[in-house]
């Protein structure tokens, strides 16, 4: 019950660009079409639901204090913390190379259609986001983790979809000159953003 | 030399992250008693500041042992244990069952008034939040409060932290007239002035203002019976 | 010579990161509603791109294509974090005006899109003008957003009331939206309105 309640938060309450305005960067860059902006966004899916339970295990077998305590009792007092930013962006960015490798070898066809936009996840601040979250959450176990990561995942992909469709609509409208293209793109995004607060403070 | 083959991208990799790994550690570990001793000077005078007890940090060590008479450490049913207050981390007493906290009070003299000062500890939007909340005698008065944040957002949730959001919290009460616990309201569009359980909210700052709330409560709870028991 | 001052003075305006290359909109929207957030901010990203950008100019051709990424990561991330630890021990005060930050200036695209674009191919002292050039121009970015959103939201610039009590008394009030976040993106959306007014061959079609 709680994965289900984590899963929907995490995609409509707490979407990570409406609520916490994370992943901006490549949100406003790659959203011209609605092909390529599905792309990027499942792509965020696959790397969030990689890492995230990845740092999940880091987090909790090697970083905390009293994490290493499975090497022996001596180890107890030991506190890593200060390593988890450089350990987790190390995490996210070994594993888009190591996603973008596999993908290249084994599904040629994908990497064509995802292989340039991978590079670009290493620098979402979404995907580092998502796991600072789950730090700072304290997620019960793994499988609460996992669905914060699907459900933040989806959100992405829903909000950065939602914007390419509006933008392929403006491309038929009588927008003033110098707000083409990026301009009329922040205004669009802020006022999507409005509109997604009314989710704001719900309890689930 | 290849850049591009597979044992030097190896070896490049390893030496990075042992040189990177080394020299973090070393830093951190030269660093910490330097830190330590900061974040606890900083702990007094976040004390001292709740109190009203205005100074610089390195007076904080000086002005504490002045003005804190007595520390003692209790626990959810309202009997003293043993234990060194100061040394307490709320952090780690917040992940136990509430019967199995530490509880900390530092008993503060100020002008010949007893005031009662408990910490409280919570999460906030981004990280954790904290502070100190000095009770007069009656231990539901609240006569000074103190707030501070690791990563709030700036001008917004950061806010807590000022005194412009402390300063109304002085002269509310945590229990109600019938002898219940109802903490402080963080009121969004405004507190009833009435109220004597309610403050403003920050505009912007919803979601820091209601986790706060939250915390609040939370830390009072387990000193309820202690309160009770003690208010005659 | 004059390249060299276009690499200071380009991202000023036909560069700039924020508005024409969409790099570091993140950390533009969290921190921009106040003035002292967004200079301390800058300030900042100014100092860690610098450095960066030398440290992997010097490197460029020592690192191996593959894990480049990770390599420029890591080098951010560990600036940031012995600055932090450095000032955390001996700058107390300014160490936590700058923790808040910490996570920010690492995952701040903008660093690792210069490292990436310019001082992967560059020498060290192009670089090093370059992660000047780029800083100041997202922190002219950030301090205009600022500016505006604190002057219509609080009615202070740097904290201290801007706006005489008679306009209120007239019935003017704060903004009380330009405080929430999606009005940043709305303030630099009307920016960009303005810059490409000025300068027509940035106009998209």
């Amino acid at each position: 019950m709680e994965m289900i309640n984590i899963f929907v938060k995490s995609i409509f309450i707490d979407n990570m660009v409406f609520a916490y305005f994370l992943g901006m960067c490549s949100y406003l860059a790659v959203s011209k079409t609605v092909k390529t902006s599905a792309g990027l966004g499942l792509a965020v899916i696959f790397v969030m639901v990689i890492t995230v339970p990845v740092n999940y295990f880091l987090e909790n077998f090697v970083l905390k204090k009293g994490a290493l305590e499975w090497l022996g009792p001596q180890y107890m007092e030991v506190d890593l913390s200060f390593l988890s930013f450089i350990l987790f962006i190390a995490i996210i960015a070994a594993m888009v190379q190591l996603v973008e490798m596999i993908v290249e070898k084994f599904a040629p066809a994908l990497y064509s259609q995802l292989g340039i936009f991978l590079p670009l996840i290493a620098v979402n601040c979404a995907i580092l986001g998502a796991s600072l979250f789950m730090q700072e959450r304290e997620y019960a176990n793994i499988g609460e983790a996992t669905s914060f990561a699907v459900g933040s995942g989806i959100g992405w992909f829903l909000a950065i979809v939602g914007l390419a469709a509006i933008r392929e609509k403006i491309k038929y409208s009588q927008v003033p000159g110098p707000l083409r293209g990026l301009g009329i793109t922040f205004i669009v995004t802020g006022l999507m953003g409005i509109a997604f607060m009314t989710f704001m403070g719900i309890e689930l | 030399m290849n850049v591009q083959s597979n044992s030097y991208t190896f070896i490049y990799a390893s030496v990075m992250v042992l040189i990177v790994a080394a020299t973090l550690a070393f830093t951190a570990t030269q660093l910490q008693p330097i830190q330590q001793a900061n974040i606890e000077k900083e702990k007094k005078q976040n004390i001292l500041t709740s109190v009203g007890i205005e100074c610089s940090r390195d007076e904080a060590v000086d002005k504490y042992k002045e003005y804190i008479t007595s520390t003692y450490v209790i626990n959810s049913k309202g009997e003293a244990i043993d234990g060194e207050a100061f040394n307490i981390k709320l952090a780690e007493e917040n992940r136990k069952e509430i019967e199995e906290r530490q509880l900390p009070i530092y008993k503060c003299n100020k002008d010949g008034k007893n005031f009662y000062i408990i910490p409280v500890r919570g999460k906030g939007l981004w990280g954790p939040i904290w502070g100190y909340i000095a009770l007069e005698g009656d231990y539901s008065t609240i006569f000074g409060i103190v707030f501070d944040h690791k990563a709030e957002t700036p001008g917004l949730g950061a806010e807590i932290a000022t005194g412009w959001f402390q300063a109304p919290f002085k002269g509310k009460k945590i229990f109600d007239e019938a002898g219940k616990l109802v903490s402080i309201v963080i009121a969004k569009g405004g507190a009833d002035p009435n109220s004597l359980h309610e403050v403003d909210a920050i505009s912007g700052g919803t979601i820091t203002c209601k986790k706060l709330e939250k915390t609040l409560f939370e830390s009072l709870i387990p000193y309820e019976s202690y309160f009770k028991k003690n208010n005659k | 010579m004059a390249k060299l001052k276009n690499l200071l003075t380009d991202p000023m305006n036909l560069n700039n990161p924020i508005t024409i290359q969409v790099l570091g909109i993140c950390s533009a929207l969290a921190i921009t509603v106040k003035l002292e957030p967004a200079v301390v901010m800058s300030i900042s990203v100014l100092f860690v791109m610098a450095m960066a950008n030398v440290i992997i100019s010097l490197l460029r051709n020592t690192i191996p294509t593959r894990i480049r990424i990770i390599v420029q990561l890591v080098v951010i991330a560990f600036l940031v974090i012995i600055v932090d630890q450095v000032l955390k021990a001996f700058l107390y005060d300014v160490s936590k005006q700058l923790s808040v930050f910490v996570g920010l200036i690492i995952t701040n695209c903008i660093i690792m899109g210069r490292l990436e674009a310019f001082a992967l191919g560059n020498k060290p002292f192009p670089a090093f003008l370059d992660g000047l050039g780029n800083s100041a121009g997202y922190g002219v970015i950030l301090i205009a957003v600022a500016f505006i959103r604190e002057l219509l939201g609080f009615g202070t610039i740097w904290g201290f009331k801007v706006i005489p009590q008679p306009v209120y008394d007239f019935g003017y009030s704060d903004n009380g939206l330009m405080i929430l976040p999606p009005m940043a993106l709305i303030v630099v959306g009307v920016i960009i309105w303005i810059q490409r007014s000025k300068t027509k061959e940035l106009i998209e079609n």
